[in-house]
């Protein structure tokens, strides 16, 4: 009795504190929409699913953070919504022998702390990056010797190896130019006051709620349209919808698959459906038995009906995918043969292998409703062919570790290739260098593979390294160490005023063109 | 209510001389006058049918995904409609009532034991050990309970068996205190004097003379413990960390549902309506068990 009245003042307590938040919470909200309603409107409110780790665009690699940074930094070399690249902080560029790009840079350029933007800022920021546990790899293939400061605006970059896809990469948010001075200024406190080139200078950080940016009016190049950015961290998916309906936000990133027919046909919303550069895939464990078996691993490739997938779990959003890379990545065989539902060949496949009466499985996944609902599915469907399967939800860290050691039989898995480019989306993925941590948690490898790969990250000839990958992925779809599964589309919901708003493949938008009507 | 009373003093100065069936039969006779009781006992019976013979009862499998049948809102083939991946939630959740059931009485079997176990060994020696017990159980009871089961789901992994040790082990203190302070209420009392002038060892006086005297608390503690298991249960399932896929459990039905909501209401709400009948109809049993069990608490 006792404990039941504790229990009752203790939720009659929680039910007060709640109500006081979401008190506060509209209270906040009024005056923002109350501005909007009045004037013109100069201030947009981006809505997205998580808040922003680090602004320090070398202590962090998730999503959230580098929507923000990408508009506070500028990278040398800018990737268009097409991924073609283009000047960015460097005007041109010029390839000087097999490891040496020279860069030009933009002159007249000033940080948001009043510095001028040179090629000692260029510097600094790759030794910085190259250190960094976190996007490290991103810069890897550079040689630290091999950054030479020729003049204030000419730096000379080189690689270690020939290495073909260096530009994709220093288009990546991550390789956004920092200033020394405010690095060495900030210190530790460096996240919180960001200093960058972009189009919008740092404001405010709430934490665990927002981020303000407002307009540099410095900017080197056309000025951003709006006076102030605001990106809400609104968890829920369903709330931030509901938020884009209501006008207390302008965009939603991420829209969640079942909302997408609710915003399409809401008359005073605008869907944004592009294909992305992120795949999703079930990973065998081929270092152990019975998934080094190809048969194996192509019985459950038939057996698993992956457009049912992406009707039940995606809501039709994205599509089946054929092999590993999204057909929007550079290099990409589009014209591999989809495995297919097909049961048939599944049992046939199995019972060559010696394994007609199956096996036990687990299918390890992190907490992320697309990849529970998946490995839900699979469970369900491989059971037609005797395979008795535990789903095994854990916790992301552990997730990583475990895959990382081999200690898994199934697994299912995301990648987005950021670079656009076919390296990015192989090399970590299925080189025999790459086992564990870096990327291949399939410990599947393959000579030929190995070598397609290598020569594709050297080769300077565009339709040369095509060729290769070409090849590449026509044996790994054969080998299958992957369940080839979905590709995905970036979906984004804005209200029908908001104008100028493009999605970016690799998912950081560009907010600098965006205006309201 | 005074003729209850004669009746009852009656059966006492009988029960010296006739001792069997007394006081269980008088507390069913005053349990059935509870409405609101039987109510209760009726849905839970109902429960442990569904859950029994559930193979029987459920139209369609725990598992019978049918992806071309998703969200179909509730018809007559499926009467409380179909959920995400086609299959059918009356199955679910006629499915869940099992593992609901299970957690409920396994959990609360735990905690009455183990706890109950502790408060009578902290009654009946008192002095240093009852004080070690006893600290030992405030320190328990600082934590929240549901807090303290999702550490312990944490540190021993999701699972049906994991789920029942931690919501079992989040409700000892409970049963702990309240078995203490029955016991130390009976252990100066003639008969317990009567039985170790005998020469009972202290097991025999625990077991045959303290613990059946101090039943009463404890089945009413447990019938409200069982409806906080399932409820704690279905919340640590919600979050992720309870029984995994594709065990159909109330508190995951919801939980996965809740993403559908504004579209397929029924997916979340039956699920949300089983545990909260559930819920209600062991509190009203809970309730009028406690009336029952303790006429002096009416008048």
């Amino acid at each position: 009795m006792r404990k039941n009245k504790k229990l009752l003042t203790l939720l009659s307590m929680m039910l007060v504190l709640v109500l006081v938040a979401v008190g506060c919470g509209t209270s906040t909200e009024t005056p923002d929409t109350g501005d909007a309603t009045g004037e013109v409107k100069d201030t947009l409110i981006v809505g997205q699913g998580a808040d922003v780790v680090s602004l320090d665009p070398h202590a962090t690699n998730d999503q959230p953070s580098s929507r923000v940074s990408k508009q506070i930094y500028n990278t040398l070399v800018n990737q268009n919504e097409a991924m073609e690249l283009e000047p960015g902080l460097a005007e041109s560029w010029e390839k000087i022998d097999d490891l040496t790009w020279e860069f030009k840079l933009r002159q007249g350029v000033k940080f948001h702390n009043g510095e001028d933007f040179t090629a000692n800022d260029v510097k600094f920021t790759l030794l910085r990056a190259l250190e960094s546990a976190k996007i490290g790899h991103i810069v890897g293939a550079i040689n630290p010797e091999g950054i030479e400061v020729v003049d204030n605006h000419t730096i000379k970059i080189a690689t270690n190896e020939p290495f073909a896809p260096l530009l994709a990469h220093l288009a990546h948010t991550a390789a956004g130019m920092l200033n020394e001075k405010a690095v060495t200024e900030g210190g530790e406190n460096y996240a919180q006051n960001p200093v960058g080139t972009g189009p919008f200078k740092f404001q405010e950080w709430k934490t665990g709620e927002s981020v303000t940016l407002t307009r540099n009016d410095d900017y080197f190049a056309d000025k951003a349209k709006v006076k102030t950015v605001v990106f809400r961290n609104i968890t829920e998916n369903t709330a931030r919808v509901i938020e884009l309906e209501t006008g207390g936000i302008d965009i939603a990133y991420d829209i969640p698959p079942t909302e997408v027919s609710r915003v399409e046909e809401d008359q005073n919303l605008v869907l944004l459906r592009d294909e992305s550069l992120s795949t999703a895939y079930i990973g065998f464990n081929a270092g152990k038995e019975p998934y080094n078996d190809v048969r194996v691993r192509q019985a459950i490739n038939y057996a698993i009906d992956t457009d049912s997938i992406v009707e039940a779990v995606y809501q039709g959003v994205g599509k089946a995918a054929k092999g590993p890379l999204g057909t929007n990545v550079f290099g990409a065989h589009t014209d591999l043969e989809q495995y297919g539902y097909n049961l048939e060949k599944a049992k046939e496949l199995m019972k060559e292998a010696g394994y007609e009466n199956g096996f036990k499985a687990t299918i390890m996944t992190n907490e992320n409703q697309q990849r529970m609902d998946i490995a839900e599915i699979v469970q369900n469907q491989l059971r037609d062919i005797n395979i008795e399967t535990e789903v095994q939800v854990v916790e992301w860290g552990t997730y990583l570790d475990e895959t990382a050691a081999g200690k898994h039989d199934m697994f299912i898995l995301g990648w987005t290739t950021v670079t656009g480019d076919a390296d990015y989306g192989l090399y970590a993925l299925f080189h025999s260098s790459q086992f564990g941590d870096a990327g291949n948690r399939t410990f599947w490898s393959n000579d030929k593979v190995d070598e397609l790969l290598d020569a594709a990250r050297v080769e300077a000839d565009p339709a040369k390294r095509a060729e290769y990958y070409s090849e590449a992925q026509e044996i790994i779809r054969e080998e299958a160490p992957w369940v080839f599964t979905y590709n995905g589309e970036n979906l984004a919901g804005t209200r029908k005023n908001v104008k100028g708003f493009k999605q970016h493949p690799a998912g950081h938008h560009k907010l600098v063109s965006v205006y309201f009507e | 209510m005074s003729k209850i009373k004669t009746s009852n003093n009656q059966e006492e100065v009988k029960a010296v001389s006739k001792k069997k069936r007394s006081p269980w039969v008088e507390v069913w006779r005053r349990l059935r006058q509870n409405k609101s009781a039987m109510f209760g006992l009726a849905i839970i019976g109902l429960l442990v049918f569904c859950a029994i013979f559930a193979d029987l009862i459920a139209p369609y499998g725990i598992d019978d995904q049918d992806l071309r049948a998703r969200f179909i809102t509730p018809s007559r083939d499926y009467l409380f409609g179909t959920d995400n991946f086609g299959r059918d939630i009356l199955s679910r959740i006629i499915y869940g009532s099992r593992v609901s059931l299970q957690v409920g009485f396994i959990a609360v079997g735990i905690s009455a034991l183990t706890g109950g176990a502790l408060g009578a060994i902290a009654g009946f020696y008192g002095g240093r050990l009852d004080n070690v017990i006893m600290r030992f159980v405030d320190i328990l009871l600082a934590i929240p309970g549901i807090l303290l089961a999702i550490s312990i789901v944490s540190a021993l992994g999701p699972g049906l068996q994991n789920v029942m040790i931690a919501v079992g082990i989040g409700s000892i203190p409970s049963y702990a205190r309240i078995v203490r302070a029955s016991v130390l209420s009976l252990r100066d009392q003639e008969f317990v004097e009567a039985a170790k002038a005998v020469g009972a060892n202290d097991f025999r006086i625990i077991s045959k003379h303290i613990i059946p005297n101090s039943m009463a608390p404890i089945i009413v503690q447990a019938t409200l413990g069982v409806a906080g298991a399932i409820l704690s249960a279905a919340g640590l399932s919600f979050i992720g960390l309870g029984i995994q896929p594709p065990t159909p459990e109330w508190g995951s039905m919801l939980s996965s549902g809740r993403q559908y909501l504004r579209d397929y209401w029924h997916i979340a709400t039956f699920p949300g309506l089983a545990i909260m009948i559930t819920i209600f109809a062991l509190n009203l049993l809970g309730d009028g068990l406690r009336d029952a069990l303790d006429p002096r608490l009416k008048s």
